[in-house]
């Protein structure tokens, strides 16, 4: 998604849906669909499709629900991944806290067993741990950023990734 | 995306509710035919024959051209009236847009050997994603319990 040219297409895509257009609306989930999907798998995990596909719903709902409301559609991708990281978090909390997380996504390190490990490690944490690790050291956003989607002070992502990492760690070298 | 594919991010009846969230005034009829995705689809799907047959205000649609899953078409209505319709079809979706109209159904594999289904449409309001649905609210039941024989009688 970090594509310009794709992005451009997107706001254009967002754009032609708020006048009205539903064949634009199509397109623009077809846009779309991929990108929630990745970032709602990574937080619910693979082992919970159903949830996985309840959170890129509800989250593709809320775009489309606010997209008329939307000031700045240039902010889209930024907009719908606050929205797709807080509906995952919420759906894996209410599915339990011991769905395994989605690394396939990831860029792979060439070691099959090592990201097996990481995938089995991850499992065991919390969705808000998960998270936080996710964006901080997977996705690279700083903590104003990772804030920002979860909604939390940037304080809290601090705090909240010094304990991921130490129960990451620990499990590790468990 | 498959359409019986559970890792897919969103199958098609869900993402038909994800279209009619943002379009006000959308309804979806949502229902199961017994009988497996493909036998389903092959009617749905069939624009130009049995498509006209099932759906409350459709009687005839001709393709123009197709493109990949991009179509144009031309459809009469049962009150005479004619709209060129721009839209997109793959197995599970499809939504067509003519100037004062849409059409979007889909459908997926529900694990048992039936099939989901979704239908939504009505009269476009100019200018913002808004619809006035055609008809009364049993039609589109009409076109379920239709679309029910209509696969029946490919079996």
């Amino acid at each position: 998604m970090a594509d310009p040219d794709e992005r451009s297409r997107g706001v254009a895509l967002a754009r032609a849906a708020r006048r009205g257009d539903t064949l634009a609306m199509s397109d623009l989930l077809d846009h779309l669909t991929p990108h929630v999907g990745r970032i709602c798998g990574r937080i619910c995990g693979p082992a919970a499709a159903a949830g996985r596909q309840d959170a890129v719903q509800e989250t593709l709902t809320a775009v489309f629900r606010g997209l008329r409301s939307l000031r700045d559609v240039d902010a889209l991708y930024g907009w719908v991944r606050v929205l797709a990281v807080r509906e995952a978090v919420r759906v894996a909390r209410r599915d339990g806290r011991d769905t395994p997380a989605e690394l396939a996504a990831l860029p792979s390190p060439g070691d099959a067993q090592l990201a097996a490990d990481i995938r089995d490690v991850l499992s065991r944490l919390t969705p808000e741990h998960r998270a936080v690790l996710l964006l901080r050291d997977v996705e690279g956003l700083d903590e104003r950023a990772a804030a920002g989607l979860l909604g939390i002070p940037e304080g809290t992502v601090k705090s909240r990734l010094h304990r991921a990492r130490t129960v990451f760690r620990r499990m590790w070298t468990a | 995306m498959t359409t019986d594919d559970p890792t897919a991010p969103l199958d098609p009846v869900r993402r038909l509710h994800v279209m009619a969230a943002g379009i006000r005034g959308a309804r979806v009829t949502e229902g199961v035919v017994d009988a497996p995705f493909d036998r389903v689809w092959s009617v749905m799907g069939d624009l130009e024959g049995e498509f006209g047959r099932f759906q409350p205000d459709m009687r005839s649609v001709r393709v123009l051209h197709r493109d990949g899953d991009r179509l144009a078409a031309l459809a009469r209505s049962r009150y005479g009236m004619r709209a060129r319709f721009d839209g997109v079809i793959r197995p599970g979706w499809c939504w067509l847009q003519s100037r004062f109209l849409v059409v979007g159904m889909a459908a997926v594999a529900d694990g048992t050997g039936a099939t989901r289904v979704a239908l939504t449409g009505g009269v476009r309001v100019p200018g913002r994603a808004a619809l006035v649905p055609l008809g009364t609210r049993r039609e589109p039941r009409l076109a379920l319990a239709r679309l029910q024989q209509r696969v029946d009688g490919r079996a």
